[in-house]
């Protein structure tokens, strides 16, 4: 696939993981255009072992806008993220189902849970920080987001 | 943060939201570095976290921003140029290059190095999959050594077996059972078994899913220190298991499980 057609096909979903992190338009763009800069320059960095592109590309982006966010350096290699081969994405058809399935069970967690994904995967806060926000245990922390994205996990494969 | 000997599912999924510590993550990463348990669940984490992305608001993009990407890459193709092995598998040809760069406005000369920058990805993207492939088959190669090696290690006489449990406990009987449903493998280890008259022997049973009747998945007797194991038994493919049981039947073994069950675990349903 050629790279202009790897950034038509994705560079939408890329670019909004990055803004709904960020909120900042130009840090979104620069966030998306490194990735797929990247992708163009080190094309080892991605194979198909580590499953979709379109969901490989996805976490990648939310990495690096919370690492953006964060004005860190990248915590994690690409290298590092590996989803299981049988998430497929690369139909337009098949992308829109997933999207709409998704939406429907974030929608239908328990207002905690949403809350806590929220603030673990949009806004990348750790376990500790965000035990201390919401005054949890760090246990209950760790259980509701676990619970949440196997809700997720489960109402997607369902 | 372990469980038993894995990490817990909880940490996983923490560690992929990159919400632990640097401490935390180091532990988790040089874990799953050695335990393809855990990497897969991992990955599955992963996917999960993949989902939750979706679940944003689709933006458009900024304006200009495709062109400025392609921009941006046929700058970097035009400098790649300049490399022996990348001038090598861009497929210019001189004479056309040398035309429009005389007579073409500046725009068809970034045009033709767009085309040729997504010529020299399909090249590479060509090279990496023979890669890939090659690195495939010396997984596969590698991971046959490594059953194989297992097998050796779970059936060899000689080996020690060692149960940990809290100091003070006498030992329970237990047993482990590791099945893959799609090919009908199952390895069972049971450990502190009592010995059985010569008359019985103990009997493996797999209870399915869907209610049919349990089946018979291999007699055995313990050893003089009460382990034993079933490798690789006779099993029909593709049968989900509710769960497992051991039960004591007659030297020659049962088609149905005779009461009472010794030993029994269910097994996780799918997706946990």
């Amino acid at each position: 696939m050629a790279m202009a057609e790897v950034f038509d096909r994705y560079g939408g979903l890329v670019y909004s993981v990055a803004l709904r992190v960020l909120k900042e338009p130009a840090q979104a763009e620069d966030v998306m255009q490194d990735i797929f800069f990247q992708l163009w320059k080190g094309a080892g960095t991605y194979t198909e072992g580590r499953g979709s592109l379109g969901a490989w590309l996805a976490v990648v982006a939310r990495n690096r806008a919370i690492d953006s966010l964060r004005r860190r350096k990248p915590t994690d290699s690409v290298e590092d993220v590996v989803l299981p081969a049988k998430t497929d994405l690369s139909s337009e058809t098949e992308r829109n189902l997933m999207i709409e399935k998704v939406r429907e069970v974030m929608k239908e967690l328990p207002a905690e849970q949403q809350r806590l994904v929220e603030l673990a995967f949009f806004e990348g806060m750790s376990h500790t920080e965000i035990a201390a926000k919401t005054g949890d245990a760090l246990g209950t922390v760790k259980t509701r987001i676990r619970s949440a994205l196997m809700s997720l996990r489960k109402g997607v494969q369902g | 943060m372990t469980n038993g000997t894995h990490i817990s599912e909880e940490d996983l999924a923490l560690h992929a939201l990159q919400a632990l510590t640097a401490e935390e993550s180091a532990a988790v990463q040089a874990h799953v570095a050695e335990c393809e348990v855990c990497r897969a669940e991992l990955a599955a984490a992963t996917g999960d976290l993949a989902l939750v992305a979706l679940s944003t608001e689709p933006q458009p993009l900024p304006e200009g921003a495709r062109d400025r990407f392609l921009s941006r890459i046929a700058e970097d193709a035009k400098q790649a140029g300049a490399h022996p092995k990348l001038a090598k598998i861009i497929p210019f040809n001189p004479a056309a290059v040398s035309r429009v760069s005389v007579w073409a406005p500046k725009v068809a000369v970034a045009a033709l190095l767009i085309i040729a920058a997504g010529l020299s990805w399909e090249v590479m993207h060509l090279d990496m999959r023979l890669r890939r492939e090659t690195a495939v088959l010396r997984s596969m190669t590698e991971k046959n050594a490594r059953a194989q090696a297992v097998v050796d290690v779970l059936t060899a006489p000689a080996a020690q077996r060692v149960l940990l449990t809290a100091a003070k406990t006498p030992p329970a009987p237990s047993g482990r059972a590791v099945y893959l449903p799609s090919t009908g493998a199952l390895i069972f280890q049971g450990n502190n078994l009592a010995s059985l008259p010569a008359d019985k022997t103990y009997e493996l049973w797999v209870i399915p899913a869907n209610g049919s009747a349990p089946i018979p998945a291999g007699l055995f007797r313990p050893d003089a220190t009460g382990n034993a194991s079933v490798v690789l038994p006779e099993l029909p493919k593709g049968v989900p298991a509710k769960a497992f049981g051991v039960t004591v039947e007659k030297a020659s073994g049962s088609d149905t499980p005779t009461a009472p069950i010794l030993l029994a675990g269910a097994a996780p349903t799918a997706g946990e």
